[in-house]
């Protein structure tokens, strides 16, 4: 063997600080490529990182669940919220029922439902869409229909205004496209999300017929003293960033009785709201006596939001 | 063995002159541009209370109401014999603007000797809380769509068990039976969404 071979296996002075500069320049530059992310807008915690399945969960782990959400809210919003999670009433199946021929396209609907959800101001996100289209030549065509008119064009006697938001099909293209299972239908129709499972893939977004799920590009901005504090775990608590979210018939009112948000503000009563199964509700009455239509019938997503055309 | 070695040493020294000042480079590109986007809060704009406050359409336009109730107080002692043909009535009724199509005369609606109720059909009284009655006289499909639910704003529980619980409205809490055709005002303004996701297109498509 020559005398200044260098063994094999062992290691010059020369390898070894080459070496140590390149791992030392490829850690620096990969922390510094992550450094943004010590100044995200939103970083889970522990807690919430692990957090399971709403379905998966139990009492005891929802209610600390819950207390941690109403900490995040007050230490974000700066509010004192409740957040509850009534369960679906047994024998009940909500459905909606709106007047196209009473609706005057005034938006209140529009605005009551941003209040009662939390919806973000800014960027603004609204469940509801008011489409105006000519009575005369077409009737209902959605083609020719806009949805942004200002607000001296409302009550026009020659338009119908047809709001259109989620209409909790019975069978929901959005539930079969999500790839996590975070949408999913409640025994009571209502089609929800666990804004903690959501990835914000936006599949549903896609897969809906009715453009009715809305995505938080960003991180919600709402004014402190503008925040529902009344909150449900599955409805309208604050969202994330990164996540969808979709009208749930308000059920943070509806399973305790109450009327939606949309259906209690409306000055012409053109919205109407029940139990699809209670065969003496109003909504049964109107499916059974009045001229009643569902948009996109022919998709057979069988929607659960009925239009009327009464006067 | 020894050759190839030593050209393989000499390919990474000169290797390593460019890939170490590049990373140092890229480290401070990322360190500086990942300072600056932190993003700051945003200030929400604020919702007008009118805009999701729940009134009847008739909230708006209460001008035109005028002593409601308590008719006998003056029709009982001090108003003379009543004159069928009467279209605009005096003194304390003079603000009321009757605008309801052909139905131009008091009392078609108001009984004519008993100022407290409203007149059927028949002659008979009508009470005022009934006063859904009196307008099924003429507007019966109105009436059919109020009965069914359709027609007309309800309030309170969706499953209410009690009277108490829900809140119906009568024919006169929304509209005015003297001008019932509404001037609707208060609407609420369109969405703001960034203006390259609206389409104005539509609007012009055969309008």
């Amino acid at each position: 063997m020559e005398k200044d071979t260098k063994p094999s296996g062992a290691l010059s002075r020369r390898e070894f600080i080459t070496g140590m500069t390149i791992t030392l320049a490829a850690a620096g530059a990969g922390v510094a490529a992550l450094s943004p992310l010590s100044g995200a807008e939103e970083t889970p915690s522990l807690d919430a990182f692990l957090q399971q399945h709403y379905k998966r969960l139990t009492v005891a782990e929802k209610k600390a669940i819950f207390a941690r959400l109403e900490a995040e809210i007050r230490s974000t919003y700066g509010v004192k919220a409740a957040i509850a999670d009534p369960p679906p009433m047994d024998g009940v199946e909500f459905a909606y029922a709106l007047n196209i021929g009473r609706c005057i396209g005034c938006r209140k609907c529009v605005y009551a439902c941003m209040q009662e959800n939390n919806q973000s101001r800014d960027p603004q996100i609204q469940y509801i869409r008011v489409l105006k289209m000519k009575k005369e030549g077409r009737g209902i065509d959605l083609q020719s229909a806009v949805h942004d008119y200002p607000q001296n064009e409302a009550a026009d006697p020659d338009y119908y205004y047809m709001p259109v938001q989620c209409q909790q099909c019975k069978n929901p293209p959005c539930v079969k496209v999500c790839p996590v299972h975070a949408t999913w239908q409640e025994p009571d129709g209502i089609v929800v999300i666990d804004y903690n499972w959501c990835i914000g893939c936006r599949y549903c977004e896609a897969a809906c017929p009715y453009h009715a799920r809305r995505f938080n590009f960003t991180r919600p901005h709402i004014a402190p003293e503008e925040i529902n504090p009344h909150m449900a775990y599955l409805s309208n608590r604050p969202r994330y960033m990164g996540v969808m979210e979709k009208c749930t018939f308000c059920l943070q009112r509806t399973r305790v009785g109450r009327y939606p948000a949309c259906a209690e503000v409306c000055p012409t009563g053109a919205r109407k709201f029940g139990n699809l199964n209670d065969p003496q509700s109003e909504i049964r009455k109107i499916i059974e006596n009045e001229r009643v239509y569902v948009l996109k019938e022919d998709l057979g997503t069988v929607p659960k939001f009925y239009y009327v055309l009464a006067k | 063995m020894q050759p190839s070695a030593a050209g393989s040493t000499d390919k990474v020294g000169w290797g390593l002159l460019i890939t170490v000042p590049v990373c140092v480079v890229l480290a401070v590109v990322f360190l500086l541009t990942g300072l600056k986007t932190s993003g700051k809060p945003v200030a929400a704009k604020a919702l007008d209370p009118s805009w999701y406050t729940p009134r009847t359409a008739r909230g708006e336009l209460l001008k035109n109401k005028s002593m409601v109730g308590r008719c006998f107080l003056c029709h009982a002692y001090w108003v003379g014999p009543p004159d069928p043909n009467v279209v605009r009535p005096r003194f304390a009724h003079a603000t009321i603007r009757l605008d309801h199509g052909a139905n131009n005369r008091c009392y078609n609606c108001h009984h004519i000797y008993d100022r407290s109720n409203y007149t059927a059909d028949d002659g008979s009284r009508i009470m005022p809380s009934n006063v859904v009655k009196l307008c099924a006289r003429c507007h019966g499909l109105k009436y059919r769509d109020w009965l069914n639910g359709t027609h007309g704003v309800r309030r309170g529980k969706w499953n209410a068990r009690t009277v108490f619980e829900r809140q119906t409205f009568a024919c006169t809490q929304c509209h005015d039976p003297h001008a019932p055709r509404f001037k609707f005002k208060n609407f609420a303004p369109p969405p703001v969404w960034p203006a390259k996701f609206v389409r104005r297109k539509a609007e012009t498509f055969e309008h």
